[in-house]
């Protein structure tokens, strides 16, 4: 199949970019120090590396949102110094952010055309659509070119983003984290485009924490440590363990984490939590959740896999008290669930939510305030409605501890804390408040591998000591390597739940697929 | 190697010092125009100085303009919290100014129940007015600026038909005014009154409400992101409604003030713009509670430079545009408070704190 391997390039062709010593310092740390880098043209390059290893700084950087403090940056054989995004794109580096910046409001055609000098001045919208339905097609990414981007999935609006971005004759494609929020079907198609693009000459860099990802999409592979280059490989002589083991600077020990403690807590006989007959309905009337039952015991992870969008915020809603059920019951140790979110809270539910910067945190707000935000109407911070900032400090002190997250200035605002850092936080918050249950909502996104392992070990504590945790992810590994039982949702229904021990990758993705092996297709 | 970089923060030392430099900035501007219209700015400085700080009857001014300023700019600080704007301070006022002028015109007993009276009356036709924005807001998201900007011209005209209507002086024949009101907001210092103090004392008030209380907390938390408001499981529109219509009540507090204090009877165009110049102050303030009396003091100055100017036949549209070169260079001012210098020398370690 063509595109299958990287294009033979004739020898003497430059490379596509090259790096010399980039530099790039912020106060007090060395975002980037003395990185060198080579992208050929016709290669998949993945730039691997723990979170704060630099990878965005460089990144950024390459796209000229930053300039270096030193260093070269050599474009087609020229130098090169950008002083704006803009200048970037014009010579044809294009970047996928991991958070889209599309507008939603706008349609798909809309989007594309916004802040292009090739869009005509005065354009019909009709033209505009033929116009982006032509540019999808050439590059093998076919898009809907009247529909709204709020109405589309992560996959969709990536597509959008990546076809903006070729669209202005990019020959540099960055991707940042582009499989974060696709589903694996989504994520091949995303390659084979990516494949195709490499054929033509131009090339890809990919920013990933994961290594599957890298072994199967890359031809070459930079791994990034403490702001300094550690080394490029081609991908074939690279091994998983091997990436991981570099990219954290030792060995990743791996641990079954289904082995209980020889202190853990018998798991319970009655469930902590049930639904029972639960259905949740859209702002349309349309079924998301449709008569769900499960119980979760206590010293037991339970697990939830499914593809995006089959249902799992609106589990996660019900079991916080985010969102009441239109029909059915949820039950707390046997008593209906309070209707309020506080009431959940305070009976001991914690929630590490999906999306961190919009719900669970306060991104203008200092680390102080953000660490209360559970805790500020009980003593010590509050109760008689007062609110006691210095006990608050403390708060966020100790959890910062924990978390083993340094700050430097606790009235800082969240959002300048990367965000391992403030998913850190955040699931040491929720840990503290939830003496029954924790829901946790792909806990270890955006998290690098070392970080993912001490958030596990926090989740097997918890268990041990005896409570009751619900673990969303779309990582089916994490899921088989931390839960008792899995949960597979699809299409707001439990397709089925298994034993852990006896489930694996294939079983899950059939029943993720809307397949069980009783009764064959659905 | 020293370069500027921006930082995502702005400390409040750097905002100060830049502030001070925008106000000199703008100060030598004006000095420029005045000298290049052949005016002899030295001698106009001179009196400006000794017309407002310099002299006692200048800091009497001051005061009477800072104490409606710093509530109608409370006013639009608290619902900037909520991360709301408030642009109805003037119809607010006006309705306050109406409140108290009723119970001062057709309730009659000892001042010590009628001002009591006037300003809780004041505060809550000053709630009523701001009421329907506040439930629409709350209940079916429509955009408060519109609708609380909109009520201004109805409270003024409002205003001006009492005056002229029902409520018109039948003693003195005075045109656009109600008769002068039988009780008054006892006299402290001059022709200050207590509505100075009070207003201080309010600002202070309503900066512990934000920093020290739960319901603060909520109301800071619900304005810097309502979705996490909701996960904390916060009663959100409940803080709505009640940051509005507290700041109904501040503005017409000061409505209250400026009838029964400074102006002692009810006047259309009364309100000589209080409740606009409050976003003004606001802006200046930048969403904090304690820095809205500074701000309604600079605010207050130029206004009684203006006043000053005018006597030296200088047009009372000077005063609109020196406040509007103050507000854009401040605004620049607060831009470059985000520029620090950094030596870029080569740090060995990272900081895994910090993002990169």
């Amino acid at each position: 199949m063509a595109g299958q391997h990287p294009p033979v390039m004739r020898s003497g062709t430059p490379p596509v970019l090259q790096l010399v010593g980039i530099c790039k310092y912020f106060p007090g740390v060395a975002a980037n120090e003395d990185v060198s880098l080579t992208i050929r043209s016709g290669e998949i390059h993945a730039l691997l590396g723990e979170n704060g290893a630099g990878k965005s700084t460089l990144m950024n950087i390459v796209t000229g949102i930053y300039q270096p403090d030193g260093g070269e940056m050599i474009l087609d054989g020229y130098g090169v110094a950008f002083s704006s995004p803009q200048e970037a794109i014009r010579a044809g580096i294009g970047m996928v952010h991991q958070h889209f910046r599309l507008v939603s409001a706008f349609t798909v055609a809309e989007n594309i055309h916004l802040g292009w000098s090739d869009t005509p001045r005065h354009i019909p919208a009709g033209v505009l659509e033929a116009h982006t339905r032509e540019l999808g097609e050439r590059f093998g990414m076919p898009l809907d070119p009247a529909a709204r981007v709020e109405d589309l999935s992560a996959g969709e609006q990536q597509r959008v983003e990546i076809v903006r971005v070729l669209a202005r004759k990019a020959r540099l494609l960055i991707l940042d984290e582009p499989t974060a929020v696709l589903t694996p079907a989504e994520a091949n198609d995303l390659f084979r485009a990516l494949r195709a693009f490499r054929a033509e000459g131009n090339a890809v860099i990919i920013i990933t924490h994961k290594l599957d990802e890298v072994m199967e999409a890359s031809d070459r592979v930079t791994i990034l440590r403490g702001g300094r280059n550690v080394g490029t490989w081609a991908t074939k002589d690279c091994s998983p363990q091997m990436l991981a083991a570099t990219m954290v600077g030792r060995e990743i020990v791996r641990q079954d984490l289904r082995v209980r403690a020889p202190d853990a807590v018998p798991r319970s006989a009655k469930p902590v939590m049930s639904l029972r007959h639960v259905s949740v309905r859209d702002g349309r009337g349309v079924e998301t959740l449709s008569d769900v039952s499960l119980d979760l015991m206590g010293e037991e992870i339970f697990g939830v896999a499914g593809v995006a969008g089959s249902g799992q915020r609106e589990l996660t809603e019900l079991l916080t008290g985010l969102r009441a059920p239109d029909r059915g019951d949820v039950l707390l140790e046997g008593k209906a669930l309070p209707a309020d979110a506080v009431a959940v809270a305070r009976a001991g539910v914690g929630h590490i939510p999906q999306d961190r910067l919009q719900s669970a945190l306060v991104p203008s707000l200092g680390v102080t305030d953000n660490m209360a935000l559970r805790e500020y109407d009980r003593a010590p911070i509050g109760g008689n409605g007062l609110y006691h900032a210095g006990a608050a400090l403390r708060l966020a002190q100790d959890i910062a501890t924990v978390a083993g997250v340094k700050i430097p200035d606790y009235s800082m605002p969240v959002r300048n804390l990367s965000g391992g850092n403030q998913q850190r936080l955040v699931a040491r918050r929720e840990m503290r408040i939830a003496s029954k249950v924790l829901v946790a909502a792909y806990p270890s996104r955006g998290l690098d591998i070392g970080a993912i392992a001490t958030l596990h070990r926090y989740f097997a504590q918890l268990r041990d000591e005896g409570r009751a945790l619900v673990i969303v992810s779309e990582d089916l590994e994490e899921l088989l390597n931390l839960s008792d039982r899995i949960g597979v949702l699809f299409h707001g229904r439990i397709m089925g739940v298994l034993d852990a021990a006896q489930a694996d990758v294939e079983r899950l993705g059939l029943m993720m697929g809307g397949r069980t092996e009783e009764r064959g297709a659905q | 190697m020293m370069r500027f970089q921006r930082f995502s923060t702005a400390t409040a030392g750097y905002v100060l010092v830049w502030r001070a430099l925008a106000f000199v900035v703008a100060m030598g501007i004006v000095a420029l125009l005045l000298a290049l219209s052949g005016r002899n700015v030295g001698e106009l400085a001179a009196l400006v100085a000794r017309s407002t700080l310099g002299s006692r009857f200048g800091l009497e001014d001051l005061a009477l303009f800072m104490a409606p300023l710093v509530l109608t700019g409370s006013a639009v600080t608290v619902t900037s919290r909520i991360g709301l704007w408030n642009i109805g301070g003037e119809g607010q006022f006006y309705l306050g100014a109406i409140g108290a002028a009723a119970v001062g015109l057709f309730v009659h007993g000892p001042a010590v129940v009628i001002l009591p009276l006037m300003a809780v009356v004041a505060m809550v036709c000053g709630m009523a007015w701001i009421a329907v924005p506040t439930l629409a807001r709350a209940f079916a998201g429509v955009n408060e600026i519109i609708t609380t900007l909109l009520l201004n011209f109805v409270a003024e005209l409002l205003t001006y038909w009492l005056t002229t209507g029902p409520w018109r002086d039948r003693v003195t024949g005075a045109l656009v005014s109600t008769e002068r009101l039988p009780v008054a907001v006892p006299e402290i210092w001059g022709v200050v009154h207590w509505g100075f103090p009070v207003a201080i004392l309010v600002a202070c008030g309503l900066s512990l409400l934000m920093s020290r209380t739960s319901w603060g907390y909520e109301v800071r938390v619900s304005g810097a992101n309502p979705g996490a408001a909701r996960y904390a499981g916060m009663p959100t529109r409940a803080r709505i409604v009640a940051v509005m219509l507290l700041s109904g009540a501040l503005a017409a507090l000061a409505g209250m003030f400026e009838v029964a204090g400074t102006v002692h009877r009810l006047q259309g165009g009364m309100s000589d713009n209080f409740g606009y110049l409050g976003i003004v102050v606001a802006v200046l303030a930048r969403r904090s509670c304690l820095a809205v009396i500074p701000a309604a003091f600079l605010m207050a100055l130029i206004l009684d430079a203006g006043i000053v100017l005018q006597t030296q036949q200088l047009a009372a549209t000077a005063v609109l545009a020196i406040t509007g070169l103050v507000l854009l260079l401040v605004a620049i001012a607060d831009e470059l408070a985000h520029y620090r210098p950094v030596v870029a020398e080569p740090v060995r370690r990272s900081a895994p704190g910090v993002s990169s």
